[in-house]
């Protein structure tokens, strides 16, 4: 395999602020965090707003249908995804305590959620 | 031996909760492929990735995973094309009766 | 700096989340029923007027959800080719919806 050229590598930040398993933006924007880190692309994940409920761990979706979005985010170290981003000032609002979020979450207040936003070449709302 | 109609057209398993291992090797033949205990031990990890990540792995996380789990000899795209020919994320998954992998490059 | 865009009316919580970012330097385009947040006098208007932000709405949005002579004066009316030179200026974009 060639090596990647830098012009070919543009980091994305995937901005994920719905909840689940109301809408299907959230399933959508992991697909698409998936998809570009199989193409090995640089991507990083903020979950925003009502998207951090995405991240509470007892979901038990079988019975719907749907993914346990949980199990799939715990996945992405795998895909060399390493950190997650949740924004610190919604989960107060929401009560969500840390210790129930990935270990590998990282919390940002509105600053660190503006450099964030800041520093990606593409930034993709979900 | 499971009816066709067990399976979508693309021959996976429409529904996991009827995979046995006797499915897996019924799947394995019409891939022409005859099980070994090197490929149990991949169908196994697989259907652990499924139950841990509620996901079908693509290949690089799956050859992260084997890695993990079985040492950086077996953790190799080699290796595992070796056992599941042409595409081992989507072959493996497919014999380990989960879905197809939705980010199957 | 980033261009921002909303399209949901401001008693959704993309008005919320977006103002939790809007940076003053960025801009911020309202189309379909985003124009509603820059109803003059209206409290997403107060808030947005805050942001430190550059407005602009969509002018045939506006027209057509009948607002387009009541927005908040610090809004600037663009038309698509206005939309386009918006794009073009800011490297990143992000869509609040």
């Amino acid at each position: 395999m060639k090596p990647v050229g830098e012009h070919t590598r543009r980091s994305i930040l995937v901005v994920s602020r719905h909840a689940h398993p109301g809408s299907s933006l959230p399933r959508s924007a992991l697909d698409t965090a998936l998809a570009a880190a199989a193409f090995d692309q640089p991507v990083t994940l903020l979950f925003q707003g009502e998207g951090l409920l995405q991240l509470l761990p007892a979901q038990d979706s079988r019975a719907a249908g749907v993914r346990n979005l949980r199990k799939v985010i715990d996945s992405l170290p795998l895909y060399d995804i390493e950190t997650v981003y949740v924004d610190a000032i919604a989960a107060a609002a929401f009560g969500i305590a840390r210790d129930s979020l990935p270990a590998s979450a990282r919390w940002l207040d509105t600053a660190g959620v503006r450099q964030l936003l800041a520093s990606h070449d593409h930034v993709l709302g979900f | 031996m499971l009816a066709d109609s067990a399976f979508d057209p693309e021959g996976f398993l429409r529904d996991l909760r009827d995979w046995t291992p006797d499915v897996a090797a019924q799947i394995a033949a019409e891939e022409n492929i005859q099980l070994t205990p090197a490929h149990w031990e991949i169908v196994d990890l697989l259907r652990e990735y499924y139950l841990q990540f509620d996901s079908s792995p693509a290949m690089r996380p799956l050859v992260k995973w084997v890695a993990q789990r079985l040492g950086p000899d077996k953790g190799k795209s080699i290796y595992l094309l070796s056992l599941f020919p042409g595409s081992p994320a989507k072959l493996g998954s497919k014999i380990a009766g989960l879905p197809k992998p939705d980010n199957c490059l | 700096m980033l261009l921002h865009t909303l399209s949901r009316s401001p008693a959704h919580a993309a008005l919320r989340d977006c103002l939790a970012v809007l940076a003053p330097g960025d801009a911020l385009l309202l189309l379909g029923d985003g124009v509603y947040a820059a109803l003059a006098g209206s409290e997403a208007a107060a808030l947005l007027a805050a942001s430190g932000a550059d407005l602009f709405v969509l002018d045939a949005d506006a027209a057509l959800a009948g607002v387009r002579d009541c927005l908040m004066p610090q809004a600037t009316l663009v038309d698509d080719d206005g939309f386009v030179a918006l794009s073009e200026r800011y490297s990143r974009q992000l869509a609040w919806y």
